[in-house]
């Protein structure tokens, strides 16, 4: 018995392996590709510079991957980056404080993302239209609140979390480590990822196992709008400059990056580790394709077909019988 | 239901009456809506205005209508407002290029139906989230506009497009007469014909479709195929409006119909849905964004509102819901 | 009765399903203008038959025969094609169309115009077939407007408008009032009369005898008598439908003394339509929950349980008041088994080690950190505890038998420091060998002091295993049996309508 138990944890790491390792296989490839076919592209610069991309993504998709995990949505993503970007820019303006602004960023993002929660769950509302509504609220406010204005030069102690480095890393990169860690051990080591897990693998059974359904929600929301949130102030440093429509063109792909990943939109599969490899694919694709000089237009397309590919996966692999209907 | 039913006696399908004895949530909040403006803004009643409230609304009537239907059957369609885009710089671009009238609208329309056959398979075939299977469309209409105009306006000068939207037919403006037109096949589509019942079916019981030995599937993705030709048809209103094809023209223009849709009191569960109400949600939007327009108040704005209006009104649906 | 051959004849029909034999040499026939009662308790292979006639399921053996020629039924088309219409209790109407929409509904009369409806002659039709009804309702009415007897009524009224010769009713009357009941019985001696035969499944013996021609008795997949109204009094047929002598392999040590009170529930009412339950769990002893399916029981479960909202009465818990959802049942010592394991029990697709250790979380990490080693520690002592059969607690739960499946939605509860258990259909879908050890299983919880609250469609098991058992009928408590009164006929006695 203890044999099988054994063997069973062994042939569970190496699954686990297995799904991460496909997708860094498929990384690896791709690279592979870029170095043959654009000199550039194995210079340390771009290197730098896609992980740079794939970390910035990886922060706004890591939330978004529990929220997913739970077979919620939130699209309200790229908008709330928008508004945090726009408020705490115009904080550090006013108070000269990039602590402050930093704070009240992250702060803008965790009170989007409550909203959402609580629309969500006590409310109710089903997640994609309750948090599509809150996208076009956010959306608007942001745009009333700069008129049409740039608040653009900021100290250069905060511009470093965007462009600086430490140790030949660009920051962003080290901020998407110790959020990978903080994300998977949230996920995987405690015992609040545990009921998040068992809520989007079957809601009622983790309701009637006494998961307080409601708790949780809100839980994920919040996070996903506080790493949003957190997700804005690095941009907002690389960019210098906050205008209304700073991050419209986020929600794609950080959906796409937790799809590519392994996370399941009907809920309690996927991992935070996975979503990293996802943005890594994500930027890398978006990265060749700029080496190659194809046309920034491309973009909107290639990440539409990519999320097209990634559902249809994901319905495949369900249809081919993990026993929900 | 007990509720309802104690409230209003027992309704009908499709005769006008009944349809007015549901009116009461949707005119409250158009009421309300005109009322306010009116107070706020001497202009807001002038015939002139409410004509343009009028030909404003045509577009989002076109794409609301359908809407409708696919909320009806517990789905959405997000790609609606790029597809309508990419469907005016399709039709632009014929035009452009020499082509006539009636085949730049061929052009338009095919684009449209397109997509909408698209998101239907997907979503019925496969059985993907219609959520993100249109946001997935989506991105690829909106990156086929961009790419076929390399982000710049394709201009026409062509009478005859002009001549769509500004022109008029015995007094009335043709636009109007549009709108009515396809008010008036929605109507027959959801109240006559099979096609219609199955829809009301699709979302309220589709084992029932199934045990009755219909293909719903195939219901399935007319509703979305439908969707996408009336982009299609909304192209050439937008294209006349603005004369020319831009890559962005109608982005965002999906929230405001499914706004409408949901302020006119569809409901996204159990097939329950009004076009009507949708009709009456299309001018409590267009009023909203008119009147605010007169009150210059930015568009971005605007927008916050529609999307307060449509969080109150899910409130609503939600609380009914639960009696 | 008389010569001509039957409207519809089945011989010799058997139907199999892995680990039960749901029909076994089943023969019925049922003549023009006749009603055909079938009774049986739950189980007794009543809707096993019922889908078999209108093509849902299809025999594994037997032979169908229309006015004496030979005919198969292998699909619902089939079925359709002869003339049988089934009303089944789950109704199949779409609530946003009307009436007459959804009596016509795959159906339509064609327009004038390629794909459009006739609505004229659908309303006038169906008016003709709600008259005939006895039902003055415009057909034009949604049908969520209506209650749910009238969804009845339109439920017939679309069997009948197939021209259906052959009509089955499942438990027709269940929702319906006295008055509905009377109109509905004039309806079908109406068919009757226009030579329409009748199959209709009844646990009301009132009825049973009013209206019946002929009673057939259904027990575990066979035919046990075929007799008329006049050969048997109700308390003979009851006898007929449980009949058997008493199966004593699952003893076990009744409860000798009174324990102390765990559980006390004071006439609670719930939205689900559960009224004035009053009842007790004691320390140490397996309460049954039984009656009939659809008299309330789950649903009782359900409202202790905080899954469907309490709209009166108490809930003590060791002498203090108890009222919440889920989570707040489950920290104050409360396990619920549910019905469905598949839809409430089970995360199917998460491992098993994750679905026994869900409830249990807080208590095996009061610091919230999660240690994977040691929840496979756990789980691997409750799978060797339970003998459950899996090569590894990481396997998902999905591969696993039914009967290892309901002993991980058993054992999760065995880390979550509960003292009553609810458990409702413990061995469902599941072979006999796993059942003998799910009932060791739960025999161990009271000796151990736990409280256990079982219900259980399965008459036998009540009488085997419960200390003590209420019944169930229309939602409320109809009656209380003591070990000494306990047996199946005492059960069914309280549980079926006598009026």
């Amino acid at each position: 018995m203890n044999d099988a138990i054994a063997s069973g944890r062994l042939m569970a790491r190496l699954v686990d392996l297995k799904t991460i390792g496909y997708r860094l296989a498929a990384a690896l490839a791709i690279c592979l590709v870029l170095a043959a076919a654009s000199d550039v592209f194995l210079t340390t610069n771009n290197l730098l510079n896609v992980l740079r991309q794939a970390s910035l993504l990886f922060l706004l998709a890591s939330g978004l991957t529990l929220v997913i995990l739970t077979a919620g949505l939130d699209l309200s993503v790229g908008a709330n980056i928008g508004m945090s970007a726009c408020i705490a820019a115009s904080v550090i303006k006013l108070t000269g404080s990039a602590m402050l602004g930093a704070a009240t960023g992250v702060g803008v993002g965790l009170a989007i993302g409550l909203l959402n929660g609580v629309l969500v769950a006590l409310m109710r509302m089903p997640p994609f239209i309750a948090t599509y509504g809150m996208l076009w609220v956010v959306h608007g406010v942001t745009y009333w609140f700069m008129a049409g204005t740039t608040i653009y030069g900021f100290p250069a102690a905060f511009r470093a979390l965007g462009s600086g480095y430490f140790l030949g890393l660009p920051i962003p990169v080290y901020l998407m480590f110790v959020f990978l860690a903080l994300g998977s051990f949230f996920a995987q080591r405690t015992t609040y990822g545990q009921e998040i897990y068992a809520i989007g693998a079957n809601r009622e059974a983790a309701r009637l196992s006494g998961v307080p359904i409601a708790k949780r929600l809100i839980l994920v929301y919040a996070v996903s709008g506080a790493m949003a949130g957190l997700a804005s102030l690095v941009f907002l440093a690389r960019m210098n400059s906050a205008e209304g429509d700073i991050g419209e063109a986020f929600t794609l792909p950080a959906i796409a990056a937790a799809l590519i990943g392994g996370t399941s939109l009907f809920g309690g599969v996927g991992t935070v580790s996975g979503t990293l490899v996802g943005a890594l694919i994500l930027t890398l694709v978006l990265n060749g394709m700029n080496l190659l000089t194809i046309d920034a237009s491309w973009q909107p397309l290639v990440t539409g077909v990519i999320v097209l590919l990634a559902v249809f996966f994901d319905a495949l692999t369900r249809k081919g019988g993990d026993g929900r209907q | 239901m007990s509720e309802n039913s104690i409230a209003t006696p027992p309704g009908t399908t499709s005769t006008f009456s009944a349809e007015l004895r549901r009116v009461p949530g949707v005119a409250w909040i158009l009421g309300l809506l005109v009322l306010v403006f009116a107070l706020a803004s001497r202009d807001f009643l002038s015939a002139p205005n409410l004509l343009n409230i009028g030909l404003q609304s045509v577009i989002l009537l076109i794409l609301a209508l359908p809407m409708t239907m696919i909320i009806m059957t517990e789905g959405v369609d997000i790609s609606m407002g790029a597809v309508l885009t990419l469907a005016s710089v399709v039709l632009a671009w014929v035009l452009a290029h020499d082509g006539s009238l009636p085949l730049a609208l061929a052009a338009a329309l095919v684009t449209g139906l397109a997509f909408g056959v698209g998101n239907g398979m997907l979503v019925a075939l496969l059985k993907m989230p219609p959520f993100v299977v249109t946001l997935g469309t989506m991105g690829v209409a909106q990156g086929l506009a961009l790419l076929a105009t390399d982000g710049q306006s394709i201009v026409v000068s062509n009478d005859s497009l002009q001549a769509v939207y500004a022109g008029s037919f015995m007094g009335i403006p043709q636009t109007l007469l549009i709108g009515a037109v396809v008010y008036a096949l929605s109507h027959w589509l959801l109240y006559q014909t099979r096609f219609g019942t199955y829809v009301f079916a699709l979302g309220g019981n589709p084992d029932a479709l199934g045990l009755a030995g219909i293909r719903a599937n195939y219901y399935l993705i007319a509703v979305y195929a439908f969707g996408g030709l009336m982009a299609g048809l909304a192209a050439l209103i937008l294209t006349s409006r603005m004369s020319s094809g831009h890559p962005t023209a109608a982005i965002g223009m999906e929230f405001d119909a499914i706004a409408a849709v949901v302020v006119g009191g569809t409901s996204f569960e159990h097939g329950n849905g009004w076009l009507f109400g949708t009709l009456l949600g299309v001018l409590a939007v267009g009023a909203l964004r008119n009147g605010l327009n007169l009150l210059t108040v930015a568009s971005s704005v605007q927008v916050s509102c529609i999307g307060l209006l449509v969080i109150v009104a899910l409130l609503i649906d939600g609380f009914k819901g639960k009696k | 009765m008389n010569s001509t051959p039957p409207l519809l004849e089945l011989r010799d029909i058997s139907k199999q399903f892995p680990g039960v034999k749901a029909l076994d040499h089943v023969s019925f026939a049922v003549h023009s203008g006749e009603v055909h009662m079938l009774v049986g308790e739950n189980g007794a292979g009543k809707s096993s038959l019922m889908k078999v006639l209108c093509g849902a399921y299809r025999a594994d053996e037997g032979e169908f025969f229309h006015r004496g020629e030979k005919v198969e039924i292998r699909s619902p088309a089939d079925a359709r094609a002869l003339g049988i219409a089934v009303i089944f209790q789950e109704f199949s109407l779409v609530p946003y169309l009307s009436i007459a929409q959804n009596i016509f509904l795959g159906r339509e009369f064609p327009g004038r115009f390629p794909g459009t409806i006739d609505h004229a002659r659908m309303h006038r039709e169906a008016k003709q077939l709600l008259d005939q009804l006895g039902l003055d309702i415009p057909t034009r009415t949604l049908v969520h407007e209506l209650g749910v007897a009238q969804q009845q009524m339109v439920e017939i009224a679309k069997a009948l408008s197939q021209n259906a010769r052959i009509l089955v009713m499942d438990e027709p009357t269940a929702a319906l009032s006295d008055r509905e009941t009377e109109r509905l019985f004039a309806m079908i001696r109406q068919l009757q009369s226009d030579g329409v035969a009748i199959v209709y499944i009844s646990h009301r013996m009132a009825e049973v005898f009013a209206m019946g021609d002929r009673i057939t008795v259904l027990r575990d997949g066979k035919k046990v008598a075929s007799l008329l109204p006049g050969e048997a009094t109700p308390d003979e047929l009851v006898h007929l439908m449980v009949g058997r002598s008493v199966d004593r392999s699952y003893a076990r040590n009744f409860c000798q003394s009174e324990g102390e009170l765990i559980l006390e529930v004071k006439d609670l009412s719930s939205v689900n339509g559960v009224k004035g339950i009053n009842l007790t769990v004691r320390s140490g002893e397996i309460v049954g929950l039984s009656g009939l399916v659809g008299a309330g029981r789950s649903e009782v479960a359900r409202a202790i349980f905080g899954a469907d909202r309490v709209t009166g009465g108490e809930i003590l818990l060791h002498a203090r008041a108890h009222r919440g959802n889920p989570d707040k049942a489950v920290a104050a010592g409360i396990a619920l088994v549910p019905e469905s394991r598949k839809a409430e029990g089970l995360a199917l697709i998460r491992s098993v080690c994750d679905n026994l250790m869900l409830p249990g979380l807080s208590l095996a990490f009061p610091s919230r950190i999660y240690h994977a080693a040691r929840a496979r520690q756990i789980a691997g002592a409750l799978i060797d505890r339970l003998r459950i059969s899996t090569p590894s607690s990481q396997r998902p739960v999905r591969l696993l038998s039914g009967g290892n499946q309901q002993k991980v939605v058993i054992g999760k509860w065995l880390g979550s420091g509960s003292r009553l258990f609810i458990i409702d259909e413990p061995t469902r879908g599941i072979d006999v060998g796993a059942k003998a050890e799910i009932f060791a299983l739960i025999d161990q919880l009271v000796s151990q002091g736990a409280g256990v609250l079982m219900i259980s469609s399965e008459l036998s098991e009540i009488v085997q295993v419960c200390d003590r058992s209420y019944v169930m009928r229309d939602g409320r408590i109809a009656g209380h049996l003591s070990r000494e009164q306990l047996s199946e006929e005492n059960i069914l006695k309280m549980g079926v309508h006598h009026e």
